[in-house]
């Protein structure tokens, strides 16, 4: 799926909670436990109106980029202060150990030396390197020695001129993207430049762009933190579930700047379908959906090898390329019993043939299968984006509406939450036809299936109301009932949500494939079956 | 002039001042006659007390403009059978890489005393050639012996 083209789930629907759930309760969360720090700023971030979560929800909080700087101040601060290094150290040491506090304490109490080794820190405690000029220095990198060449060295006293040291640090940050670990320019010494000496060395420019690279190694080195994916959007996601719990939670989370994704797989949201059975999916559908299709239409399978036969001419008399079997291609029977009677076949009852085509039907109702799930996907994809479209207009129909019945604008608002509401829903249905499509049927799956269907009623409903003609809007008895149909979509879709998470988070579901595939790092999650 | 040639110039004064024995790299002349700082010609010999004993391997090194900031090719003349070098003759070996080892500190007589290390010391993790990488891991006789053989092929004068 292409996200940029199918920004479908950027609108979040506001009626997502059930009505009644309107008390602040958010102490009983499911604790999926976050990993160290307390999330100071998750209360002042959560999402407007975010109450009582429904089953299928899960604890996230939104960080915008000064959040971020915020939180990598605070802890470097702290590891300032606790072990008495400077902030630059603190900061590289922090990176090193991939934000985690409390081992970087641990480890560096235990031994400081081997730990700021490994880190790429010197042990000698003299004064942050400076800029010098030293008598009858030679740059071993430019060769110059005029006198006056100022030159700079780290701790470890491989020195440099400032120009090559200047030019190698723009080579560092600026082909080669690197912040956080760029390491003195002399063979096989690891100490890292720390962002005091860059500061030093290199104009604002680079310094910038040094600055928002190392921002960018702090979210991608935490596991609980995560870019928003949507385009231009600079803000980053904390959310508890880790990788291992995938296969019973779909962590949908919603971003200030509107765009709702899946934390595990950073796909839109696709509730209810569980991260593993997407990604089966969408590779399934790459590969095979219109080839299916073809495949359907235009081919039988050998009865003895299975090998796909598209017929290319006229004659019956079937000879299978690959193991050499002959049948008939009407009834599929061996060819040999069809005796005299070429090239005519009449011998519907024939035990073989009836087989033959048993055979047939098992095998095509398989990718009949396939493709029932597959149109119904494939068609809730598409009305999502021309929902969307129609989104875009929705703006300019309430201005026109607004005009044409002489409604406020607060009074015409019920056309934006119907719009979003259609296109939350649809994202929802289409994930429900994949999700189903590797359901192994049983009862519960009757009662997904009349949710699915009363879901799907309801938006088709909705989505006809949606597109009758300005003046047939301004008819308040309309009115009333796009925003009951617009309450009806969203209450049938955090039903069918709220059913299908409880049962993932049970356990209950059987799926016809293996949910815990290598990308769902199997491990620890296949002991718990 | 231009740092690339300036700090050539004085890696070929710091080479006729001293480099290591057995040894030998020098600027090429080009086309008209003249000399061209940025194609080296070099000569490795292979270690002492290994297989490599006796043999001496022409190398071409060629420096990028962007030299010392970007690492040197170096390439094997005719392609050497061993692990870590390329059908080209190109070697394949972490300081040579800009995305990894290079720093622009590293000298000439570093890069070659890497290589003459690299010969009896392949890496098996980033294999360059099927022929030698595939005879290395599965029938070290037979690549001992053919390495004795390409040493007498180049034996040191």
């Amino acid at each position: 799926m292409d996200s940029d083209d199918d920004f479908i789930s950027n609108v979040s629907s506001e009626e997502d909670i059930m009505p009644d759930d309107s008390d602040n309760d958010m102490s009983n969360d499911e604790d999926y436990g976050f990993d160290d720090e307390p999330d100071a700023y998750s209360d002042l971030q959560k999402e407007p109106g975010h109450g009582k979560k429904a089953v299928y929800d899960v604890d996230f909080s939104v960080y915008q980029p000064s959040d971020i700087q915020k939180q990598q101040d605070d802890l470097i601060d702290e590891v300032n202060m606790i072990l008495d290094i400077s902030k630059e150290e603190a900061a590289i040491l922090l990176r090193y150990f991939r934000w985690n506090k409390e081992r970087l304490i641990e480890d560096y109490m235990d031994r400081s030396g081997q730990v700021l080794d490994a880190a790429g820190l010197s042990r000698s405690a003299a004064g942050p390197p400076k800029i010098q000029v030293i008598p009858d220095f030679v740059c071993d990198i430019c060769c110059e020695d005029e006198p006056g060449l100022q030159s700079f060295a780290l701790k470890c006293g491989h020195r440099y001129c400032v120009d090559c040291y200047r030019h190698y640090l723009s080579q560092k940050i600026r082909e080669e993207g690197e912040a956080a670990r760029i390491q003195c320019p002399s063979e096989g010494c690891n100490l890292i430049i720390d962002a005091r000496s860059l500061d030093l060395l290199v104009p604002q420019d680079l310094t910038d762009r040094y600055h928002e690279l190392l921002h960018r190694t702090y979210v991608e080195d935490k596991e609980t933190l995560k870019w928003c994916p949507a385009p231009d959007c600079q803000n980053a996601v904390e959310c508890g579930v880790k990788k291992k719990d995938l296969d019973r939670v779909v962590p949908t989370v919603s971003c200030l700047c509107g765009h709702r994704f899946c934390f595990g797989c950073i796909l839109n949201d696709h509730q209810p379908a569980p991260c593993e059975l997407v990604k089966k999916w969408l590779k399934k559908c790459a590969d095979d959906s219109e080839t299916a299709n073809w495949i359907s239409a235009n081919t039988k399978e050998c009865p003895k090898c299975n090998s796909t036969i598209e017929k290319n001419g006229g004659c019956n008399h079937m000879t299978c390329r690959k193991c050499k079997h002959e049948f008939c291609w009407m009834c599929m029977g061996l060819w040999s019993e069809h005796g005299t009677s070429w090239y005519n076949c009449n011998r519907f009852e024939e035990k073989s043939g009836m087989e033959a085509r048993d055979a047939q039907a098992r095998s095509r109702v398989s990718l009949e299968r396939y493709l029932h799930y597959y149109n119904r996907y494939a068609n809730h994809e598409q009305s999502a984006r021309l929902d969307k479209d129609i989104f875009h207009k929705t703006e300019k129909r309430m201005v026109q509406l607004q005009k044409e019945s002489g409604m406020s604008w607060i009074e015409v608002q019920y056309l934006n939450s119907a719009s979003q509401a259609l296109q939350t829903c649809r994202q929802t249905l289409m994930w429900t036809y994949a999700f189903a499509f590797y359901l192994a049927r049983n009862n519960l799956t009757e009662i997904f299936e009349d949710n699915q269907k009363d879901l799907e009623m309801a938006v088709e409903a909705l989505s006809e109301m949606f597109e009758r003609p300005i003046t047939d809007l301004a008819d308040p008895k309309l009115k009333v009932e796009i925003m009951d149909k617009t309450t009806y979509c969203n209450k049938r879709r955090v039903i069918l949500l709220e059913d299908t998470a409880q049962n993932l988070a049970e356990g209950k579901w059987t799926f016809n494939v293996e949910l815990t595939g290598s990308a769902v790092n199997g491990g620890a999650a296949s002991t718990r079956r | 002039m231009s740092l690339c040639q300036n700090r050539l110039q004085e890696e070929r004064k710091q080479w006729r001042k001293d480099h290591p024995f057995g040894f030998y790299a020098r600027p090429q002349k080009n086309a008209q006659g003249v000399l061209d700082l940025k194609v080296w010609e070099c000569g490795i010999p292979g270690k002492e007390k290994t297989i490599w004993e006796g043999g001496l391997f022409k190398m071409i090194v060629t420096f990028p403009d962007e030299y010392p900031t970007k690492p040197p090719k170096c390439k094997f003349v005719p392609p050497l059978f061993h692990p870590n070098v390329y059908p080209s003759g190109t070697v394949c070996l972490s300081i040579l890489n800009e995305e990894e080892a290079w720093k622009p500190a590293i000298t000439i007589k570093q890069i070659l005393l890497g290589v003459q290390d690299l010969l009896n010391d392949p890496n098996p993790e980033s294999p360059a050639q099927a022929e030698a990488y595939n005879m290395f891991k599965k029938d070290r006789m037979q690549y001992e012996r053919r390495i004795k053989q390409i040493v007498r092929e180049n034996a040191a004068p």
